[in-house]
């Protein structure tokens, strides 16, 4: 299920998953373009959104609620994700 | 339990819009008209004198003649039934046999650009113009003394809506299983109208598929790919064999022929290395688009066999088919019917561990047993 994760730099609010450690799953629901304080100036440079990889900060906000359980990772031998 | 069922609308009647590449420029500057069946039509392209390639309608509204039969006379193409003369921007531009051309003569012109000396042409069923920011990026090898020329080659895929080369963006087992590669980092990112999917990966000690000119030897891939739009992909690839890094760019297109049916269309320019001449770099390239022939000849014997599927039955290793399709819808409702779902930024990072082990085994398996998909190019084999 998607959670929300606030960033702390710029307060984007996105929805969050995580299968695993590994696995992210990141839906944006503002324009990030323009709301996201590392991908804002890029994009205004010309840069194209979907060629950022991500935003720096905003990973280090998911892996903290990932620590603090914000985030819950399903253990590894757990139900799969039933999709659709 | 019930058994799962498969669903699937009919394909769109309409087609994407969007910029859908031709081909090479080049190729239809040879002062004659040329057909290209697409968008459920029959289009000609031909170079006027001025230069500028132009794209029309090609039945002549006359008498239906066949534009791309005809012959090009100064900036216009002329009917091959009854001379009719049609100019790029559509206009009639003279009937030699008659006192004067009929008031409100025209044919549908299709706005055309030149872009990566690729011929573009812009489809949308609204009749608008591309907004500015829905452009086709430069890619600077396609200009630059130091890479190659380009490749290029086609295949018509018939019985296939073009969804199924689009879902492969996110389709990352598909490159263990079709094409004998083995993706260790997959990653997909979409916003606004581009589709991004990057991918690294390693070759398999069971299949050596020609990707590198040279002996078979352990690969390092890396490729970062995006759709600019339903269906123009440019794809930068790097890959490292024993120390030496290959730069490609691969371009991966398509535009519909009828509703169940594409031309899929692929390209390859590499990075010269130091001190190799123009004849070398364009026999490498050949090479790479021969292999990857190889892989597209594979897709096309799924795509053949396969049933279309609009719900997918997915694992946790699986990409997020789903949302791609989301973002796919947005080049085929109306422009003011787009929703921010279908543009909205999108980050979806695939857990490849589980993955990685398994077919890292069935690889050691493979070579123990001697098994091997190798797949040598034409231009390869000695």
């Amino acid at each position: 299920m998607m959670r929300p994760v606030d960033c702390r730099v710029c307060g984007t609010r996105v929805l969050v998953e995580k299968n695993s450690l590994p696995h992210t799953s990141v839906q944006w629901t503002t324009d990030a373009g323009a709301t996201c304080g590392e991908f804002a100036p890029r994009v205004a440079s010309g840069e194209y959104g979907a060629l950022i990889t991500h935003c720096g900060a905003l990973r280090d906000a998911i892996d903290e609620a990932v620590r603090d359980g914000r985030i819950e990772v399903p253990p590894d031998d757990g139900p799969a994700r039933s999709t659709e | 339990m019930d058994a799962r069922v498969i669903e699937a609308a009919p394909p769109p009647a309409r087609f994407a819009r969007g910029w859908h590449c031709l081909g090479l420029a080049d190729s239809f500057k040879d002062g004659r008209p040329h057909a290209v069946e697409a968008f459920g039509t029959k289009l000609v392209v031909f170079q006027g004198e001025d230069g500028a390639l132009n794209v029309l309608d090609a039945y002549c509204r006359h008498m239906g003649g066949d534009l791309s039969q005809g012959t090009v006379k100064g900036d216009a193409v002329a009917c091959p039934f009854h001379d009719w003369r049609w100019a790029g921007d559509g206009r009639c531009a003279g009937i030699p046999y008659a006192k004067r051309v009929p008031r409100a003569a025209r044919t549908r012109a299709w706005r055309a650009m030149e872009q990566n000396r690729q011929l573009f042409v812009w489809n949308d069923p609204q009749g608008n113009p591309p907004p500015p920011d829905v452009v086709i990026p430069r890619i600077e090898g396609a200009y630059s003394d130091e890479w190659s020329a380009w490749t290029w080659d086609g295949i018509l895929v018939e019985g296939s809506h073009c969804r199924e080369i689009v879902d492969n963006v996110v389709d990352m087992a598909h490159f263990f299983y079709i094409h004998y590669a083995l993706p260790t980092y997959f990653k997909n990112v979409f916003e606004g109208h581009v589709a991004t999917q990057y991918f690294d990966g390693i070759s398999r000690d069971d299949a050596h598929l020609g990707f590198v000119p040279g002996a078979p030897t352990r690969i390092t891939q890396k490729s970062e790919a995006a759709y600019y739009g339903p269906s123009y992909m440019i794809d930068y690839l790097w890959n490292i064999a024993e120390g030496v890094q290959t730069e490609t760019v691969l371009i991966n297109c398509h535009y519909p022929v009828t509703r169940d049916s594409f031309m899929l269309q692929w390209g390859v320019i590499v990075k010269k290395f130091p001190g190799m001449d123009d004849a070398a770099a364009d026999a490498m390239a050949r090479q790479v688009g021969d292999a990857v022939k190889l892989g597209f000849m594979q897709d096309v014997e799924i795509w053949r066999n396969k049933a279309p599927i609009d719900n997918p039955l997915l694992c946790d290793q699986d990409g997020p088919v789903y949302q791609l399709r989301r973002w796919y819808e947005q080049f085929y409702v109306d422009v003011e019917d787009v929703t921010p779902e279908m543009t909205n930024r999108f980050e979806f990072e695939i857990d490849t561990a589980r993955a990685v082990e398994t077919w890292k085994k069935e690889v050691e398996e493979n070579v123990a047993n001697g098994v091997s998909y190798s797949v040598l190019p034409a231009s390869m084999r000695s």
